[in-house]
């Protein structure tokens, strides 16, 4: 179906209630992806990442100040979805996440075959026997061997867990795989091991990834198309390709300029100040106290989404 | 469940943030006042004093009543009940009347004594007893008194006749035996009523007579009475004094037990004792538990691994049992059981987690590098080890001190405690032993037991309070 | 392969714990000897025993009583250097330890069982069950309030309820047998509804079924005061627990799996935290025991604390001490058997 993407989601939000006031976490977000494509949305710690992880699989915390805008997933919106039906026919079978610290993602005193093959048995009804013996394939798949499917979590080491978690995660083949910081907990080697495992996968099968992570070079070897987040908010989407050579956004530029290049002599720069805090953002584009190319607009207004390219949004007015 | 080691206290946070809770001042009133009640207390009653009162010595309690319920209890039973009252042959007042009129020719001296009171209260005397303190020769021949009773409307009732053994001698007019048929046989001629059994002395002295004592129901006779005595002495130099003591049903602000002592002071006592024995055992365990744990945690290896067998161990030694054990083969005061308790629980379940938090602060940078620059382990130790794990200890230290109150009660409980102090589980050992359940006397029980409570109860409040404090995690839920 | 690894873990726990009794039962000992006590009994049992023997003996019994007495004296001497009693303290001590491990604890001074045996053993033994179902019964009425009732609390925490069973914990702090003092005064003292104490009515209904309904209603006032006792810390202790055990990263994974939220209670939150609850139940258990004593004397009930309290009273000092290292044993194997169950539930364990 050309037009619809596969998932399209618009004005997000997910605010916290928390003692000291309301958090926006994520502040009217609005993007789509489609089949088979591959999303990264970078940003720094606090940025609101994670959260919108949450939002888009309905993991709340039980201080949700406010949490609407519309999720369509195939054409279906989501938030209309009532719990019982969001748990039974969409967690797992169509978005599935692949969890920061994967470590703990498991639960200790269950066997790992078993936890891989639950989902089958929860939402197929497949049987047990079944069940394990594609938990294993599952395994199989993501490099690890069969026999730790009858081990327990603590026998396995932090790669072989955070690959069996992957495999968890693909045993539904669902549309949609989030992987938020999947590989942050992890050395670099096996870091390296799990980025080719992922970009194995997802030539070979199709799947919608969102990758989620502070790394932006970690994000280019996967990405299609990425989305920066600053404050809540996307500031900058676009195609992967433009994104790394020429950033539009001044918070981009100043992320690529920070991140070192292996073959070429780079003198590196950095972004002076801290990031806001999502209790009270500045007034007008968020990014304004830092930005050295800001105009007087900048701290009056919020810039809107403006498409500077085809299917490239920035939000800053110095593209107005 | 780490407690988040990251956390810097501060003394006047804590307890700004300790205010700020009901609980937390609700227990720092309580505790403040039992405190200050423990001063007074050891500092107007020193303990010598009170190990002598408690013993009870020279008789010092003799004119009090026995059992007596505190007088604060007229509110709840809605009757005048009898406080004690004292009328001495010596005394300057009104109503007392003491004649001695020699015999001339004759070293003889007749006494005519008179002690009037007025009684209008609703219930009758608990007790009624007569002092005497005559002067005499027991050698030679003693004084012969004949003793009267007169009640409010003039009826003149022959209580005993006797001749003097003791110039201190002690009549107890209530539980005579002889008196007692003397009254019965005195009413039926007199009266032509013959009183049931259950009707007692004091109620056929101080009870209108009227036929529904047969069935013994009597009412009290409200007015003035008079105790007459007619004494004879034969003797140079010889007198006769005496003090009717008619005992009340009520007595102070705590009553009264079997021996007559005034429950207040083991009250007003086992509070010092109470918060020195919880305090102390908690205070001594936990800082013992703090070396140990450290120790274990930072040499580990072997020392860790010993450390680890003895607590085992002591794991499997039964406390109670073995405390006891102790108490009744070696009669141990106070602050013997205290240190055996200790004994018993230094190596106790206590040093697994401050052990566990040892090891984690153990592997800390600023501790690899304090190691780097050469710091010896007990800078180390007392710098950076040993703040990180004070605090979580405070809440555990202070909640512990019921359970060892409540242990210092038992033993009591079961006779084992101190033998000379007193102690409030000394007075529920007492109440129990006595009947006090079977008898009603509610008030033996229940006030020491309102200071137990009291105190488990701040105690415990206090240490919730801190926990929530010094635990984020606990607040956040 | 997981069998033979459970049960070479639970033959070596087995080990550890009895070498471990025998020290605890060897302390008893030298702390008990340290004032003679024990060389006391046994020697004035064993004189005793061989005065019976020498008076029944046809041999010596006509003879006139000052040579008996020279007789007697003359075998207890021998039969004291036959055991080695004569020897130091600390071998003294190791042939008293092997007594007590092997339970041949003497005989009492005063009392007897109620079937008659002066046997500190029988004794003892005897009243063992009583406590056993008292406090075993009390602890596992406890343990699954303390479950249930925390685990709907974890649900809702927050709530009304939630607060004040928070703000009555510190009522745990006072002991049962505190609470029974005042459950006897309330229930029998002033309403006669329920007996002051013992274990069945006086004199036992002949029917069994009666005398089981009996046996009942006199446990109802000790169990209620270990009940209430426990009630509120137990209740906010297990709140508390399966609120952090909730917060676990893996429980939000479960439910991102979209598995419903019974399976995740169950599987997730429930038997992650089995070996913690386990092994505070077996604390808790162990803590019984000990409180077991006064709570006895305070209900008359019939059991191991009431034996202690009568030995006390009598100073039956062989009964006192044999009652400790009952409790030694009676401890060891709790925490023998917590450590089976440890082992059966913790999947760690089984594997190393």
């Amino acid at each position: 179906m050309v037009g619809v993407a596969m998932l399209e989601v618009e004005n997000l939000r997910l605010y916290y209630a928390t003692r000291k006031g309301v958090v926006k976490a994520v502040d009217r977000v609005s993007f789509d992806l489609e089949r088979g494509e591959t999303l990264a949305i970078v940003g720094e710690s606090g940025c609101g990442k994670s959260s919108m992880a949450k939002a888009l699989t309905r993991l709340l915390p039980r201080n949700v100040h406010t949490y609407d805008g519309v999720v369509r997933l195939d054409g279906k919106n989501l938030m209309e979805l009532s719990e019982e039906e969001f748990r039974k026919n969409v967690r797992w079978s169509q978005i599935s996440i692949v969890f920061q610290g994967a470590q703990n993602a498991l639960n200790p005193v269950l066997k790992v075959g078993f936890q891989i093959a639950e989902p089958l048995m929860v939402h197929d009804g497949v049987p047990k026997e079944e069940a394990l013996k594609k938990a294993r394939e599952a395994l199989r798949m993501v490099g690890v061997h069969e026999s730790f499917a009858d081990r327990y979590p603590f026998e396995l080491s932090g790669g072989m867990r955070q690959r069996a978690v992957i495999a968890m995660a693909l045993i539904t083949n669902p549309k949609l795989v989030i992987l938020d910081e999947p590989t942050s907990a992890l050395d670099v080697i096996t870091q390296a091991n799990i980025m080719n495992l992922l970009k194995r996968i997802k030539m070979e099968r199709n799947l919608s990834f969102i990758f989620i992570t502070h790394d932006i070079a970690l994000s280019s070897e996967l990405a299609d198309r990425v989305a920066v987040m600053y404050a809540g908010q996307i500031v900058e989407l676009t195609d992967a390709e433009e994104f790394y050579t020429n950033p539009k956004h001044p918070y981009s530029q100043k992320l690529m300029a920070s991140v070192p290049t292996l073959r070429t002599d780079k003198k590196l720069e950095f972004i002076p100040g801290a990031p806001p805090s999502l209790l009270a953002p500045p007034p007008g584009c968020r990014f304004h106290p830092r930005c050295d190319k800001a105009i007087p607009r900048c701290g009056e207004e919020e810039p809107p989404a403006i498409e500077v390219k085809e299917k490239h949004y920035v939000k800053c007015w110095l593209y107005a | 469940m780490v407690s988040d080691v990251g956390m810097e206290y501060s003394l006047k946070g804590i307890v700004k943030e300790l205010l700020s809770y009901k609980s937390g001042i609700a227990s720092v009133l309580i505790l403040a006042l039992l405190i200050g009640l423990s001063v007074y207390t050891v500092v107007t009653i020193p303990p010598e004093q009170a190990i002598a009162m408690w013993r009870g010595e020279n008789n010092m309690w003799i004119e009090n009543p026995r059992n007596a319920a505190p007088e604060w209890i007229t509110y709840f039973v809605h009757k005048n009940l009898p406080k004690t009252i004292k009328v001495a042959s010596w005394d300057r007042r009104f109503g007392v009347v003491k004649a001695v009129a020699p015999i001339p020719d004759t070293t003889l001296k007749k006494i005519h004594i008179e002690v009037s009171f007025d009684y209008n209260y609703d219930d009758f005397p608990s007790e009624v007893n007569v002092f005497f303190k005559a002067k005499f020769n027991a050698s030679k021949t003693t004084p012969l008194i004949k003793m009267y009773w007169v009640k409010p409307d003039g009826t003149k009732i022959p209580i005993t006749e006797f001749t003097m053994r003791d110039p201190d001698q002690i009549l107890y007019i209530s539980v005579d035996q002889q008196i007692y048929s003397g009254l019965v046989a005195w009413l039926q001629k007199e009266k032509g009523v013959k009183p049931y059994k259950t009707v007692t002395t004091q109620e056929i002295l101080f009870g209108k007579i009227s036929p529904s004592m047969e069935q013994g129901k009597v009412e009290v006779e409200k007015g003035t009475y008079k105790l007459v005595v007619d004494a004879t002495t034969y003797n140079e130099g010889d007198d006769v004094d005496l003090k009717l003591v008619v005992y009340g049903k009520i007595y102070g602000i705590a009553g009264t037990d079997h021996l007559r002592r005034p429950l207040i002071i083991a009250l007003l006592w086992g509070t010092p004792v109470a918060l020195a024995f919880g305090l102390t055992a908690s205070l001594a365990i936990s800082i013992i538990q703090l070396f140990i744990a450290t120790i274990s945690g930072w040499y580990a290896g072997i020392v860790d691994s010993i450390i680890q067998r003895i607590t085992e161990i002591y794991m499997i030694i039964p406390f109670l049992p073995f405390l006891i054990m102790m108490a009744a083969f070696y009669k141990l005061d106070i602050w013997t059981i205290l240190a055996v308790v200790i004994v018993l629980s230094i190596f106790g379940a206590g040093i697994k987690s401050t052990r566990a938090l040892v090891m984690q602060i153990k592997e800390y940078p600023y501790v690899e590098a304090a190691k780097a620059y050469g710091a010896s382990d007990a800078r180390i130790i007392t710098l950076y080890i040993i703040p990180k794990i004070l605090p979580p200890l405070v809440p555990g230290l202070i909640g512990s001190v019921p359970g060892f109150v409540f242990l210092e009660a038992a033993l009591s409980f079961l006779g084992l405690g101190d033998p000379y102090l007193p102690t409030w589980g000394k007075i529920i050992n007492d109440a129990r032993n006595n009947g006090a359940l079977y008898k009603g006397y509610y008030y033996w029980i229940l006030e020491p037991s309102f200071m137990l409570i009291l105190t488990a109860l701040a105690f415990a409040m206090l240490g919730f309070a801190l926990d929530k404090i010094v635990n984020p995690r606990l607040r956040e839920m | 392969m997981s069998y033979k690894g459970f049960i070479r873990y639970t033959v070596r726990r087995g080990v550890v714990l009895f070498l471990v009794v025998v020290l605890a039962i060897y302390i008893t000992i030298i702390v008990a000897n340290m004032g003679g006590k024990i060389d006391e009994f046994v020697k004035g049992d064993l004189y005793l025993q061989i005065a019976q023997q020498v008076k029944r003996d046809p041999q010596y019994k006509n003879l006139p009583g000052s040579e008996q007495e020279k007789i007697i004296k003359m075998k207890y001497e021998q039969e004291i250097k036959r055991l080695g009693l004569d020897k130091p303290f600390l071998e003294r001590s190791f042939i008293y330890l092997k007594d007590a491990i092997t339970l041949n604890l003497g005989r009492a001074l005063y009392m007897t069982s109620d079937s008659g045996s002066r046997l500190v053993r029988n004794i003892i033994l005897e009243r063992l069950p009583a406590t056993v179902m008292l406090f075993t019964t009390a602890m596992i009425i406890n343990f699954f309030i303390h479950l249930f009732l925390g685990l709907y609390l974890s649900r809702n925490y927050g709530s009304l309820l939630d607060k004040i069973v928070i703000a009555l914990a510190p009522t745990s702090t006072i002991p049962g047998w505190f609470y029974g003092i005042f459950l006897i005064l309330i229930f029998a003292s002033w309403l006669h509804i329920l007996p002051y104490g013992g274990f069945v009515d006086v004199p036992p209904p002949p029917d069994p079924v009666d005398y089981a309904l009996s046996v009942l209603k006199h446990m109802i006032l000790p169990l209620a005061s270990w009940i209430i006792s426990g009630f509120f810390l137990g209740v906010y202790g297990t709140r508390t627990f399966f609120l952090i055990f909730s917060t676990e990263d893996y429980v939000e994974a479960a439910r991102a799996k979209g598995l419903p939220g019974s399976l995740i209670e169950r599987r997730y939150i429930l038997r992650p935290a089995l070996p913690p609850i386990i092994t505070n139940f077996a604390l808790g258990l162990i803590g019984s025991w000990g409180g077991a004593i006064i709570t006895e004397t305070v209900f008359n009930w019939p059991g191991l604390g009431l034996v202690t309290w009568k030995a006390i009273q009598n100073f039956d000092t062989p009964v006192i001490i044999g009652v400790t290292v009952i409790y030694a044993y009676l401890l060891a194997i709790t925490v023998f058997l917590l450590d089976i169950v440890y082992g059966l539930v913790d999947p760690r364990i089984k594997l190393q």
